[in-house]
């Protein structure tokens, strides 16, 4: 009869838990950089697809001239605490996509080496090549990621395919933590 | 002055010698149409002549070193949408008549990296050949051939070149024949 009454008052006890105190995400090891706490609107209304630890948005050209943009992404990733970046891509590239799959399926080289960054891409097939609205950024192949300063301004640390050979996490990680968090 | 004459004379036969041997090379050899450099790689046009004599569009694609070219069979709009083919075409409204499809001069391959099933030409030139049926007639003809390719290594890719239209100087079928 005791052991009845207990196990009765134990699992009202826990339900009661689960339902006063609702379990939160615990934290990823990796995620050492603030992350929004809900996807924020993109611009162009595309899908936040952005792994724990850091954040990618794409801008379209239909978002505004490449300088104003750049520059609110720029204060939305310092609000972050993240590092804002440029990269440029393609659907038809097959690096730029096995780099993108790697993020999206959480490869964990790949996150710890792109975590607290905040990814802005640009579709060259949308802004074109060596175009005058692309804001001095100069490339002849991709994908390659500029570092943007506070201001949305190029720092000048460029990085591309040719730092990584062949496109596997294991080639990309490195050279990209080291340019991300390296001194 | 009689000496003179001589030399004059002399050397206007070298010099018509030299055109003639000139104009009997160029016209048993490949006739070349058109070159262009885009986007790292070297295309080159010309019309060849199979032993059969029939009439064979040919276009050389050399990518700058450590790139290659994508197979010829892989989807206009790439594999899932990656990659874009290796293409000579005719353009709409050309006179030529293709004789059959793309003949390769070598074959396409799985690459080391990923995607696998996105089949490569080995690094180097790869030529593309269309056997063609040249226009009736007996003068030079205006024409347009089309041209897609893009050059990737395994971590890099230069933008592609969809459909470049490639104005080319054919001659007609009794032309071609006769030479």
């Amino acid at each position: 009869m005791n052991i009845k009454f207990l196990l009765v008052f134990v699992t009202a006890f826990l339900l009661a838990c689960n339902f006063l105190f609702p379990q939160t995400p615990r934290a990823t090891p990796g995620a050492l950089f603030a992350t929004p706490t809900e996807p924020e609107a993109e611009p162009g209304n595309t899908p936040d697809i952005s792994p724990v630890g850091m954040k990618i948005v794409r801008l379209h050209p239909q978002d505004g001239d490449i300088e104003t943009i750049l520059a609110q992404e720029t204060q939305k990733a310092v609000a972050l605490g993240l590092m804002p970046v440029v990269e440029f891509d393609a659907t038809w590239c097959p690096p730029c996509q096995a780099i993108d799959q790697g993020l999206q399926s959480k490869n964990e080289l790949l996150l710890a080496a792109y975590s607290g960054t905040y990814i802005i891409k640009l579709d060259v097939d949308e802004w074109g090549w060596r175009d005058s609205t692309l804001h001095d950024f100069e490339f002849d192949a991709i994908p390659i990621y500029f570092k943007l300063d506070a201001q949305g301004q190029q720092t000048g640390e460029v990085i591309d395919g040719n730092a990584w050979g062949e496109n596997i996490p294991e080639n990309i990680a490195p050279p990209m933590d080291e340019f991300f968090h390296g001194e | 002055m009689k000496l003179h004459l001589c030399l004059n004379l002399l050397l206007v036969t070298i010099l018509l010698s030299a055109v003639g041997v000139s104009c009997t090379t160029a016209s048993s050899g490949p006739l070349a149409l058109a070159s262009f450099t885009e986007n790292f790689v070297d295309v080159s046009l010309s019309l060849e002549r199979d032993p059969a004599g029939n009439a064979v569009l040919s276009a050389t694609f050399t990518p700058s070193d450590g790139h290659h070219l994508y197979s010829k069979d892989v989807p206009l709009k790439g594999l899932d949408g990656l990659g874009r083919p290796t293409l000579l075409e005719l353009a709409a409204g050309s006179q030529m008549v293709a004789m059959g499809g793309l003949i390769e001069s070598v074959q396409a391959q799985e690459p080391d990296f990923e995607p696998k099933a996105l089949l490569v030409y080995p690094e180097g030139p790869v030529t593309l050949r269309l056997f063609v049926e040249l226009p009736a007639g007996n003068s030079w003809i205006e024409d347009e051939v089309k041209i897609t390719y893009m050059a990737c290594t395994a971590y890099q890719c230069k933008p592609p070149v969809d459909g470049k239209i490639v104005p080319i100087r054919i001659p007609s079928a009794e032309m071609f024949a006769s030479q």
